[in-house]
């Protein structure tokens, strides 16, 4: 699905708080999951925006680890702030996607 | 930061010596994306381009990972490179010259209307 872009720029964010509550994880293999996920879009670039405005926020916890080649890594794990985001993050998407689905539903 | 470095901005100097030893580091194509990183990122500058440090530091940061990832520069930054620096300097509301010129303007002009009586 192409151009999922705008619509999914809401939501990324809450995505990536799902996949950091998982477990500890580093940028690239978020994207990888998103992109395993079905959303080819999402680049690098994009996750590693979304992770400094986390950490700017305060939501995660960064680590720097030694990584067999190249420079150390980041892993992003959520603090209480984050696992509070997230739960607000769900809540926000039940509400919208049952009144989508009522929409939808009612239109028939 | 010392005094002599807020004078001299001495310590910018070298900073920008470390980092761009880092690039120097780079795949090619990850030098070009760079040198686009760094010509975005300048708009969004204080006057000593000091705040834009842990910018650059941020961005080669990811651009190492990236490569030692033996990622595309494509599939790092997509077509967006201009949109990659805005979000990076702080989304949309990340300020640039431009908009302290504008509001200084404002201010100045508010402050001479009043004098008038306007």
């Amino acid at each position: 699905m192409d151009d999922l872009t705008e619509m999914l720029k809401g939501t990324l964010e809450g995505c990536v708080l799902e996949i950091i509550d998982g477990e500890e994880t580093y940028g690239y293999a978020i994207t990888r999951r998103l992109n395993e996920l079905g959303f080819a879009d999402v680049i690098e670039g994009t996750v590693y925006t979304i992770l400094l405005r986390l950490e700017r926020n305060g939501l995660v916890q960064v680590t720097k680890r030694p990584s067999e080649m190249g420079p150390p890594r980041k892993f992003y794990a959520l603090n209480d702030a984050g696992r509070e985001e997230l739960a607000t993050f769900w809540a926000k998407w039940q509400y919208v996607s049952v009144r989508i689905n009522k929409l939808r539903e009612g239109g028939r | 930061m010392s005094f002599w470095e807020t004078i001299t901005g001495s310590d910018l100097t070298r900073e920008s010596k470390v980092l761009e030893a880092r690039a120097q580091a780079l795949p090619a194509d990850y030098q070009a994306a760079w040198e686009q990183i760094k010509n975005n990122l300048y708009t969004y500058g204080d006057f000593s381009g000091r705040n834009l440090m842990p910018i650059f530091d941020n961005a080669l940061g990811l651009l190492e990972e990236a490569s030692a990832d033996g990622l595309s520069i494509h599939e790092v930054l997509g077509d967006d490179i201009p949109g990659f620096c805005q979000a990076l300097a702080g989304g949309k509301e990340a300020r640039t010259y431009r908009d302290r010129w504008r509001e200084q303007l404002n201010r100045n002009v508010a402050r001479k209307l009043k004098r008038l009586g306007g």
